[in-house]
């Protein structure tokens, strides 16, 4: 029987209900999408074998990082020259501008020896860890566009498209029977960084912040006293008993239940999870929680790597998010400083962290924006969007450390050596999650549709 | 007038088709198509099955599907569970305890057809089910691309308003889409004057609100991507036709007998239309805002022209050290004064504006600590005086006579800047009779066919849609896909005849929705007793044939509306701006726009006001419409996402409002009761569940609250919990 929720226009029924009524038959046992752990929607989209990587922390930093000042050096031999530019934004005009020089120093790391700016030293000192893919491009050249395109892998949003941790928590399912499968934390340069569109509201992503409230109303307002939740629960369970008995047949029903279970255990957890007490000092201070640059993003990474321990597939961690987002550095490239240097120990401290724990090999971690920035200037000291090249790290989770993929042209403006398209990334992704990109389908009004619909698939590469 | 025959055969070949062999294939194929499908059939009133005691034919066609299917219907509902259901049904809030007392006291034959026929008269129905047409014509009071925002945002609510008004006056259905889409209710009515001049009759002004529907599908400034037009097509055929037209967008429709042509040739209908700007204020209130303008320009000039006169030297030295960093041709357009530029030295010059353009910050960057700290001041004096707000206006559409002398051509991928040269497309639409006439005005010929008596998908896409907000689901279960995908209805004798009666009832809903929870069908009881019902459960476990009825999550704004209707906290006010919460939500807390496009003030009116839509850098959507399935109203949405989830349960176990709810629901009680405990917890029942506790129940809240009236709201805040409270039996 085709699944009839894949027929609606506006890609949604209740699923769980139809599903329910139609597999199980009238009596069965329940099948919730409490947070989405029906991943068996995709059996066949699994790839065969043990899957690299349990969970995926995808960082994103929201405006767009110069990947010439960081990751991607080149020589000034071309600065002061005046170039055929490409405008940014509705323009799009062929106009000139004059390439500004790179004041950054960059070292040499590692065994790899792989060159990285004095903005990121600390990033450095774990190369040897993490691929660095210096050709990514994609389409769109201003930020929400930009966004939306590395979110959903589609250009433009006709319809309710989800995103990458949506598609991977639809596809897996949970992991884990107390907390959510997708995370997201930090504010998103736009929502569609969040959403489950045509997948359904249950595969969104639960918004989740360091602190005493990790997630909306996970706590009662005035801090009732655990003993009285317990008798509370208690009473609620009694007072429910004869109207669940009376429609014991309507699987919704038995999702109720398990409903109020969930949110009870999340309660139960999600506090444990925040509370980092329990964390040594020096694990602290590897994330630089405690120093002012670094405490918020370090504090994210922190809890992004307890919530990776306790089965959250995927932990999204949008960085300086909000309007265009804070590296979005036209003016002055002075204005990329402090944004790396809130998270270069951050991240550093976090794979040194996964590494010791042996958890390295199991978490993808991604650092990417939504792209570049432009050798030249709009006549200032900063930098014009670039999505014509740009570099996006990845770590653990089965990549190989200590590798470049990619080149950018000599001043570092277009992709021109095995150039990945945004796609190519989200299909490593799904790959070392142990999924088939392209057989991950959804069909919305009898069309199919894809995550990835354009690129070359994974990139192979740089896996091990 | 024109009677149009629903002429099935003759598809579309409006201009270039005929000739091609190969697409005279597709046109062969695609007239197979729909003389298959059932929807294209012409709707014949069928008998009324004899032998069923009620004298109301709905069961009648049910219990012809029993007897095939061998179903035994479940029991009548009690009279109380039925209160609950037909109020949450109709007017959307539940029945107060007076008014479940007073029913259970009235023995009458037709105690129930009266509430029905009140409830139908109680101006909350409209405003209950205007938000079932919001969501399938895809309401919202934001809606935007990367930096554009809806240029109808601001005056949006009056189209919500419209629908509210229209739904409780009953007008009739093809009025109700008339309007929408042509801005006048009635049908064209030209008058001709002494001199032999005919004009065409305005129509009522509030319909001008109507046209809200087409004006809300702009997203940038004038309409620049043509959204109206597709839009309008995709809107109005899945809405009104039950058809996937926006499918053909790209392509020939995969299932249903829709050909690319067919979209092009119904975006043309529409291709001629403009956003158009409706100023809302009286005479004294536009005299009133001049002279406030006027004094605002007074008021900042001086100030104006000392910033000007500090910061001039400033700019124009960095403006003309960045002129000089470019090449000296680009320099030369620049300097040119604007009347020399050729139009392509004048975009030079405009593509160079953001790079030219110097800002205050870069003006301070030269000035010394004395200039900067005068400037700052000026800048202060310059703040305080308030640009005084601007006059109310809301968006409506109207043709424009340039666009309609245009030629309509396909779009390669529905991309506006690749127009087929060699496929232009006259005004037409999917399954049009032949020679249509549009010259009296391409949505007036379009609406005459649309809304015909004779259009076989136009009354029962509608009955349909109202059958399914009853019960639940529709008798064609994908409400807004009559095509092939979409299958067969379950009953289609029953849709057949309903859609036949709605016609030679004046498309009235209220007659509609009379009929239907009039129905024995409507009253039986959601309980089954698996038990004594295997062979039911054999026969029909979904309960496609209604021999019960069906168990219903309520949706977000009637769980809204009741939490805040039980604590006596509902503000009722019909109509008006659309709020948004702030404080209350944490996730908004984080993403509010702080523009005061929105009521903030009254958060305690109906869910229906909430806010919803979308715009890519600020969450539109509170937490509470996302935990509970509201789209973001940027497709139609004919059926809402069904979940349970925890965020819902921490909602109303953890969130603000339910623990302050629950508190102003248990001091209510007490203070009706005047402190009888007793009475307190039956009046809480009564307000959340509409019913009063059974004994056990009754001595259960009492021992737990051990008759403590300070622990009433532990009590209160358990009946919010209740799985009772969120579902409509």
């Amino acid at each position: 029987m085709s699944d009839l929720s894949k027929l609606y226009p506006c890609g949604k029924i209740a699923r769980r209900r139809f599903l329910y009524q139609s597999a199980a038959g009238f009596m069965g046992s329940a099948l919730s999408s409490l947070w989405a752990d029906e991943g068996k929607l995709m059996q066949d989209a699994r790839l065969p074998g043990t899957p690299k990587a349990k969970s995926v922390i995808f960082l994103f930093m929201c405006g767009g990082v110069s990947h010439i000042d960081t990751f991607d050096p080149k020589d000034n031999k071309h600065a002061g020259k005046i170039m055929d530019a490409i405008g940014f934004g509705d323009n799009n005009a062929p106009m000139k501008r004059p390439v500004i020089p790179i004041l950054r120093t960059f070292q040499q790391y590692g065994k790899s020896g792989i060159p990285v700016s004095d903005w990121f030293p600390n990033v450095g000192g774990t190369i040897d860890d993490i691929a660095v893919v210096r050709s990514m491009y994609c389409h769109q050249t201003n930020h929400f566009p930009a966004v939306l395109e590395g979110a959903t892998g589609k250009p433009l949003r006709q319809f309710e498209h989800p995103c990458l941790g949506s598609w991977v928590s639809y596809a897996l399912g949970t992991a884990n029977k107390d907390l959510p499968t997708f995370v997201n934390m930090g504010r998103p340069s736009s929502p569609v960084q969040l959403s489950g569109g045509y997948l359904g509201s249950s595969y969104s992503a639960t918004p989740f912040q360091p602190g005493d409230v990790p997630i909306p109303n996970l706590l009662p307002p005035k801090g009732s006293s655990s003993r009285q939740r317990d008798r509370e629960m208690h009473a609620l369970f009694e007072m429910d008993r004869q109207f669940r008995a009376d429609y014991a047949i309507e699987s919704e029903i038995a999702g109720r239940t398990r409903s109020f279970e969930l949110a009870a255990s999340m309660m139960m957890k999600a506090p444990a999870i925040v509370d980092f007490s329990t964390e040594p000092d020096h694990v602290k201070e590897m994330y630089g929680i405690g120093e002012k640059e670094t405490d918020d993003f370090g504090r994210q990474l922190l809890l992004a790597r307890r919530l990776s321990e306790n089965g959250v597939r995927f932990i999204q961690i949008c960085h300086a998010g909000g309007g265009n987002g804070a590296w979005d550095s036209h003016a002055d490239m002075k204005a990329h400083a402090p944004l790396c240097r809130a998270v270069d120990k951050p991240i550093s401290g976090l794979i040194r962290d996964l590494k010791q724990r042996g958890m390295l090999d199991s978490t993808l971690v991604v650092f990417t924006s939504e792209f570049g920035r432009t050798p030249w200037s709009q006549n200032t000291t900063g930098r014009d969007h670039n999505a014509m090249g740009f570099s996006t790290l990845l770590a653990g989770g089965g990549v190989k450390g200590g590798i470049i993929e990619g080149a950018t042209d000599d001043v570092g403006y277009r992709a021109v050596d095995k150039p990945h398209y945004i796609s190519d990334l989200q299909s490593t992704i799904l790959k070392q999650m142990g999924l088939n990109y392209k057989k991950m389908d959804f069909v919305l009004n009898g069309r199919p549709f894809h995550l990835v619909e354009e690129g070359l698939g994974p990139i192979d590469a740089i896996l091990s | 007038m024109r009677l149009f025959l629903p002429a099935l055969f003759l598809l579309p070949l409006t201009s270039v088709l005929a000739a091609d062999a190969t697409k005279e294939t597709v046109k062969e194929q695609f007239a197979k198509r729909a003389a298959r499908l059932w929807s294209l059939q012409p709707v014949v009133k069928p008998a009324i099955p004899t032998g069923t005691p009620s004298k109301n034919p709905i069961d009648a066609f049910i219990a012809a599907d029993y007897k095939a299917k061998g179903l035994v219907p479940v029991a009548k509902a009690d009279k109380l569970t039925l209160l609950r259901r037909v109020y949450l049904d109709l007017i959307g809030i539940p029945p107060t305890p007076a008014e479940q007392d007073a029913f259970l006291a009235d023995t009458a034959p037709d105690a129930y057809e009266k509430i029905v026929e009140r409830l139908l008269e109680n101006e909350q129905h409209g405003v209950r089910w205007s938000r079932y047409w919001l969501d399938v014509l895809r309401y919202a009071d934001l809606d935007g691309l990367d930096g554009s925002v809806m240029p109808a945002s601001a005056g949006i609510y009056l189209w919500r308003e419209w629908l509210m008004t229209a739904l409780n006056h009953d007008m009739p259905y093809d009025q109700f889409v008339r309007a929408q889409i042509l801005g006048n209710r009635y049908r064209p009515e030209t008058a001709t004057s002494t001199s032999g001049r005919r004009t065409r009759v305005e129509g009522s002004a509030e319909d001008s609100f109507a046209l809200g529907f087409l004006a809300r599908a702009a997203v940038t400034r004038n309409d620049k991507d043509h959204d109206i037009p597709f839009a309008a097509v995709e809107t109005v055929s899945t809405a009104f036709m039950g058809m996937t037209v926006g499918c053909a967008k790209c392509h020939d429709h995969k299932f249903d007998p829709i050909t690319q042509q067919d979209f092009y040739a119904m975006k043309a209908i529409f291709d001629p239309l403009v956003l158009k700007n409706v100023m809302l204020a009286t005479p004294a209130e536009i005299f009133s805002n001049g002279q406030k303008q006027d004094d605002f320009k007074k008021k900042s000039a001086p100030i104006n022209a000392a910033i000007e006169a500090l910061t001039e030297p400033f700019r124009n030295r960095l403006y003309n050290e960045r002129i000089a960093q470019l090449t000296p041709e680009i320099q030369a357009t620049i300097r040119k004064p604007e009347r020399d530029r050729t139009p392509a030295e004048q975009k030079i010059f405009d593509d160079y504006y953001p790079v030219l353009r110097i800002d205050t910050d870069k003006i301070k960057e030269v000035m010394s600590k004395d200039e900067i700290a005068q400037y700052n001041a000026l800048l202060k004096q310059q703040r305080a005086i308030v640009r005084p707000p601007g006059l109310a206006s809301y968006s409506t559409i109207e043709e424009d006579a340039d666009l309609l002398k245009q030629k309509s051509y396909v779009l390669t991928t529905g991309d506006i800047t690749k127009p087929e040269k060699d496929h232009p497309v006259e005004p037409g639409f999917p399954f049009q009779p032949a020679n249509m006439d549009f010259r009296d005005g391409r949505r007036q010929a379009f609406v005459e066919w649309l809304t015909a008596s004779q259009n076989p998908l136009f009354a029962r896409v509608a009955v349909n849609r109202i059958w399914g907000w009853h019960f639940g689901e529709g008798l064609q279960r994908v409400t807004s896909d009559f095509g092939l995908l979409g299958g067969k209805p379950s009953n289609p004798k029953l849709l057949d005849y309903l859609a036949s009666e709605f016609i030679s009832h004046d498309y009235s809903m209220k007659w509609l929705h009379r009929l239907i929870v009039t129905s024995d069908t409507y009253q039986l009881s959601s309980k089954v007793e698996p038990r004594q019902l295997t062979k039911n459960i054999a026969a029909d476990a979904r309960n496609t044939y209604l021999w019960h009825f069906r168990l219903q999550r309520l949706a977000a704004e009637p769980i809204w509306d009741s939490i805040h209707f039980a604590a006596d906290d509902l503000d009722l006010t019909v109509g008006g701006k659309s709020f948004q919460l702030s404080a209350a939500d944490q996730k908004q807390k984080i993403f509010l726009p702080k523009d005061g496009t929105t009521d903030t003030a009254r958060t305690n009116r109906r869910g229906v006001y909430m806010v919803r839509g979308y715009i890519p850098s600020t969450d539109v959507m509170n937490n509470f419409l996302n935990s509970f399935d509201v789209d973001d109203g940027r497709t139609p949405c004919p059926v809402r996402t069904q979940t349970v989830t925890a965020p819902q349960a921490l909602f109303t176990m953890n969130g603000d409002l339910v623990n302050q709810e629950s508190e102003k629901l248990a001091s209510v009680v007490l203070k009706e009761s005047a402190g009888d405990v007793h009475q307190a917890v039956t009046a809480a029942y009564q307000r959340t569940l509409a019913r009063k506790p059974s004994g056990t129940e009754l001595d259960y809240a009492l021992t737990y609250i051990e008759k403590n009236p300070d622990r009433m709201k532990e009590l209160t805040w358990l009946l919010f919990n209740l799985d009772e409270f969120i579902y409509v039996r």
